[in-house]
């Protein structure tokens, strides 16, 4: 299990305040920029977006490395294969 | 397994994890037909109304006052909707005051006055205007699902285009999750007391609301832990393909629709309850509007009320302009210009006048199939998924 908490992520998406659908369309349109092997970061509030992330992931082929609670947020981790 | 254990894993399941979108919907069926049954069809938009009417009245457009909120029927189910929901949130620690981004609170305030035109035109929303009309077998139901089927394509559209054009951030949560546990408990002790207190009351109709503020906190609670959502259900189809939602929603409207079925033929309700003289112009082109505006809003009538339960500001931005703006147009529409008796949007068409009980139940069902069918291969071959 990866330690998400030493996780130095390529690029960070802030979807702090951000209702569905928004959260996941920018996420996707994130991951489709990203290159290969590099770990997108995202922070989000939206307790749907907790469920919709992993579902996402094994759809599309993308690795989800987990989540980390912060106060007021969620910090996610999603690496591009 | 100890019994502690047994019921820390009950308490899990019953209010911290989400419900499938088969398991709400059922739930939701069932509760809707027996708030039916109890009192009237479940609705959202005629509480709006009334609560943008108390504004209205305020500001001085309306010489008359509205009925009191807590003694009219329409608020009274969106206040059992609002609490039910909140008291799952706090309960889940998914309660939070989420403030969005600026261009979010601009569409909210456009996608709420819209989703106000749109739900007047079809005399509903999602919820009075197709689902409830569908389950009490109102044409208008239909002419209002193929204009939301419309309406959000165009909506889905407009979110791809924005997304390439547009980036918004600068959201933030306020967060209460340590406390919310017992908010939601204060919640619950009020909806207790309302409930009580409106059965015990001398008015005639006490019984009826504490029973329907019950059944609609039930429809709340059940809705935000299944995170419920119609929008999702005509969106995703477009946008990603996924059709789990879609599913669920079928399934809750077919049972829904069989068991108002029952109550219409055993004479427990009239036949036309909810049968809304907007088939077919009102419903469709209100669909259009509405479908339209709710994806950019980001819930529907029910959706939104649950999302304000949940502390999502972009939603209390749209409900605010939503029950305004329906007040608004249903004033001129009502009043002014007399639509309704002059039948521009239509007219009351119960289907079973037309094709009897059996036949309205056949056609109901083939064509909730149909939708059925229609999103599960299009999850499969993604044939009219626009988005990614």
């Amino acid at each position: 299990m990866v330690d998400l908490s030493s996780i130095k992520a390529d690029e960070v998406l802030d979807c702090k305040g951000l209702s569905c659908p928004m959260p996941m369309l920018k996420i996707k349109k994130a991951l489709q920029k990203l290159d290969s092997g590099k770990i997108l970061e995202v922070w989000g509030t939206d307790p749907g977006t907790k469920n919709e992330v992993p579902k996402m992931c094994e759809k599309e082929g993308y690795e989800f490395l987990g989540f980390i609670d912060e106060p007021g947020y969620t910090r996610y981790f999603i690496k591009k294969k | 397994m100890s019994v502690g254990e047994t019921l820390k894993e009950w308490y899990r399941v019953i209010f911290k994890d989400n419900y499938s979108p088969v398991v709400g919907g059922i739930l939701l069926a069932l509760l809707a037909i027996l708030l039916e049954m109890w009192y009237r069809p479940w609705g959202i938009v005629g509480g709006l109304r009334n609560w943008g009417e108390w504004v209205l009245y305020g500001v001085g457009f309306l010489e008359e006052a509205p009925p009191h909120p807590l003694w009219f029927s329409s608020s009274v189910l969106n206040i059992g909707l609002v609490l039910g929901a909140f008291i799952s949130a706090c309960l889940a620690q998914e309660f939070g005051i989420r403030v969005p981004p600026k261009l979010e609170i601009i569409k909210a305030i456009v996608a709420g006055i819209l989703m106000g035109v749109g739900s007047a035109l079809a005399r509903g929303c999602n919820i009075g205007g197709f689902y409830m009309a569908i389950a009490n077998l109102s044409a208008g139901g239909i002419a209002m699902m193929l204009g939301l089927m419309v309406g959000v394509f165009m909506g889905v559209k407009y979110l791809l285009w924005e997304i390439e054009h547009f980036t918004s951030q600068g959201g933030k949560e306020i967060s209460v999750k340590k406390i919310s546990p017992i908010l939601g408990i204060i919640a619950l002790i009020a909806l207790l007391w309302g409930i009580y207190h409106y059965f015990n009351s001398e008015k005639d109709e006490g019984a009826l609301l504490g029973g329907a503020l019950l059944l609609t906190a039930g429809i709340g609670f059940v809705m935000h832990r299944t995170r419920f959502c119609i929008v999702n259900s005509f969106r995703e189809p477009y946008l990603s393909g996924e059709a789990t939602m879609a599913r669920g929603v079928a399934l809750s409207l077919f049972i829904a629709m069989f068991g108002v079925l029952l109550i219409k033929m055993a004479g427990i309700k009239d036949a036309m309850t909810y049968v809304e003289p907007t088939f077919f112009l009102g419903s469709l082109i209100g669909g259009i509007i509405f479908g339209a505006a709710m994806v950019v809003a980001g819930g529907c009538g029910s959706g939104s009320l649950w999302r304000v339960a949940e502390g999502q500001i972009k939603l209390w931005i749209v409900v605010l302009f939503f029950a305004i703006s329906n007040a608004i147009v249903r004033y001129y529409m009502d009043n002014v210009w007399e639509v309704w008796d002059k039948g521009w949007l239509g007219t009351q068409v119960y289907l079973p006048d037309v094709f009897g009980y059996a036949g309205t139940f056949l056609i109901l069902s083939f064509v909730i199939f149909l939708w059925y069918v229609f999103v599960d291969w299009n999850e499969k071959t993604e044939k009219f998924v626009i988005g990614f």
